[in-house]
């Protein structure tokens, strides 16, 4: 047990490594000086120059290589060009804004396509089967910005029940969680359904049945016992993603999250932001991920991590 | 199949299975609820995809041609459909021309994605060992990338020309083209007429490209359908957020942006291309289910 933690969590940081160094290599391949956007157009090349040298970018690439990975170690990413303040401060004070959406987006997302999931399960090849399988498809097929601009419009402009942007009051909360709960549900009831099809089918069921279990028990103990590793692998990766930023419907309600700040990093080049944002957000996602797998064990006694066949 | 033959025709043999039970009979249901799909989903995909290749022959103003004294003119007046943008622009001409660009980036970067995911899955299911741990190593690392975040960083860096779009969307679709292919060749490789193949001495690369493909082929293609609805979200998602094709370029994504300001006043400028986008999707979306769940049947019965 230990030593699989201590690999994974191995892995995990290789993963996270990787991936900051991928964005530091990217930034600086492409065109484009992040001085000018800092500066403005109208800077003079002595400016232009001091910018550089302020912030450390007429060094060798290598060195400057060097310089991040020492910060990398000292938890000290850089001074955010836009900001003016810490990059790491200011990615941690937006995390809780995306967790707190992410989070209630997955819980409502779980709440209503698990039984949903379960619910066109047992009515496999019925015409209403097929009336939800096609809504789930529209579901799917919905770009985000565009459901939420439309309950935006009608559930704030129209009939203003709910505040338009930002997170002021709890009400906030309420639109882009069904923006982002519409798609995740349309993904998830329907790979519900496929696991309680397959189980359904399955001849343990048949036989649990005979012997008189109660279809209630036969639907939540048996075949989602054995639906649980697969379900909550799915949400689990939905939830780890949603970290990443809801970049789409974090920018539609003006919602103080990663990925509205991933956006303006990004327009403005404001490097140790951008860099900040990639390693916490790709730190998170490893972490979620081995959470994913540490509960293995509880959803199925069989599961013993760290060997053969589970890791 | 010999044994059909002797028996009497169905209408002449007793049985207690009416033709209304085989109507109501799962097999049946199931074939028609396919075909329904495909139906829907052609008649949605067609209704969407007819008017955009036939944007240049219709008789439609200008997609650029501005005319203030025309400004946000409403649906359904003289001329213009779809009414007119905060320029005086005709919607529907621009929701058109939007979609040849949308459409050209979705079929291209499907392609690119389909080549890729083919030869690198193939190839690790084929042989194995150091190829496979490479490919699968990758296919994992995509996994945990932040993906819409590094797709919105390269276009960004690299500016939002058709190609970088096109490479972007191709690449962030790879893994599930590669995994598929993956699977079904590792399946493929182990059938006696690989084997045969090798005993007639046939060289590896041959058996991989003129055999092993060729038959798993159908079923990979199966999910194209799929990922082209997944590439023109994407790319309508990448401009909305500005990291589109760049003007005079009319695309959804940011036809969309666009209204938004507008919205409380014309809601027209950001439903109808939305609703041009779902159709689109939806319709082929359904068109990719239905052929999945055709042929998942038919191997069943084969």
């Amino acid at each position: 047990m230990t030593t699989y933690l201590i690999k994974r969590l191995g892995q995990g940081l290789l993963t996270v490594f990787l991936t900051v160094s991928t964005v530091f290599i990217l930034i600086r391949l492409a065109p484009g000086d992040p001085a000018v956007a800092y500066a403005g157009p109208l800077a003079t090349t002595e400016q232009l120059a001091k910018v550089r040298q302020q912030f450390g970018l007429d060094l060798p690439v290598l060195e400057q290589y060097w310089i991040f990975l020492q910060q990398l170690f000292t938890g000290n990413l850089g001074t955010s060009y836009s900001f003016q303040a810490p990059a790491l401060q200011v990615v941690l004070e937006r995390m809780p804004y995306t967790l707190t959406l992410a989070t209630s987006a997955i819980l409502v997302a779980a709440i209503v396509s698990i039984p949903l999931g379960v619910w066109m399960a047992k009515r496999t090849d019925t015409g209403k089967e097929l009336g939800a399988n096609i809504l789930t498809i529209a579901g799917q097929s919905m770009p985000d910005f565009w459901t939420g601009i439309m309950l935006l419009t009608a559930f704030a402009v129209l009939i203003p029940v709910f505040p338009a942007s930002g997170f002021a009051t709890w009400g906030g909360l309420v639109l882009p969680t069904i923006t982002i709960a519409i798609l995740q549900v349309a993904l998830i009831s329907r790979m519900v359904r496929r696991e309680m099809a397959s189980n359904f089918a399955a001849p343990y069921l048949t036989v649990a049945r005979s012997r008189g279990v109660s279809e209630r028990t036969l639907t939540w103990r048996y075949a989602m016992g054995n639906s649980a590793i697969p379900v909550f692998t799915a949400l689990g990766t939905r939830f780890a993603a949603m970290l990443n930023g809801v970049v789409v419907v974090e920018v539609v309600f003006a919602w103080p999250g990663v990925g509205s700040l991933i956006v303006r990093a990004l327009e403005t080049r404001d490097y140790p932001l951008i860099q900040a944002t990639v390693l916490v957000t790709a730190l998170l996602a490893v972490l979620v991920q081995l959470l994913i797998d540490l509960a293995y064990p509880l959803l199925d006694p069989r599961v013993r991590l760290g060997k053969a066949g589970s890791a | 199949m010999s044994t059909t033959n002797t028996l009497p025709p169905a209408a002449l043999r007793p049985s207690a299975v009416t033709p209304r039970d085989i109507a109501r009979s799962a097999a049946v249901r199931r074939e028609r609820a396919a075909k329904l799909k495909l139906w829907i989903g052609a008649a949605c995909t067609l209704l969407v995809v007819l008017p955009i290749a036939l944007a240049q022959v219709l008789p439609l103003a200008d997609a650029n041609a501005q005319d203030l004294s025309q400004r946000r003119l409403a649906p359904l007046v003289a001329g213009h459909l779809f009414g007119t943008d905060q320029l005086g622009r005709d919607l529907l001409s621009r929701v058109l021309h939007g979609g040849q660009v949308s459409l050209t980036i979705g079929l291209l970067a499907v392609l690119v994605s389909g080549a890729i995911g083919i030869i690198l899955g193939a190839a690790a299911g084929f042989y194995g060992k150091w190829i496979d741990t490479i490919v699968s190593r990758l296919l994992e690392a995509q996994m945990s990338l932040p993906l819409l975040m590094m797709l919105l960083l390269v276009v960004a860096l690299f500016g939002p020309s058709i190609p970088v779009i096109t490479f972007v969307i191709a690449i962030a679709q790879w893994p599930e083209v590669a995994r598929l292919t993956r699977s079904l060749v590792l399946v493929e490789r182990e059938k006696p007429y690989v084997a045969a193949a090798r005993v007639l001495g046939l060289h590896r690369i041959n058996i991989l490209l003129r055999h092993v493909i060729p038959n798993v082929f159908k079923q990979a293609s199966l999910v194209v359908l799929l990922l082209l609805a997944q590439a023109v979200l994407l790319e309508s998602a990448l401009s909305f957020l500005g990291a589109g094709p760049q003007r005079p370029f009319a695309t959804w994504g940011r036809i969309i942006s666009d209204g938004q300001d507008y919205i409380t006043t014309s809601w027209w400028m950001v439903t109808l291309p939305g609703l041009f986008i779902v159709l689109l999707v939806i319709g082929v979306n359904l068109l990719g289910d239905g052929l999945r769940d055709r042929s998942r049947r038919k191997k069943k019965e084969a």
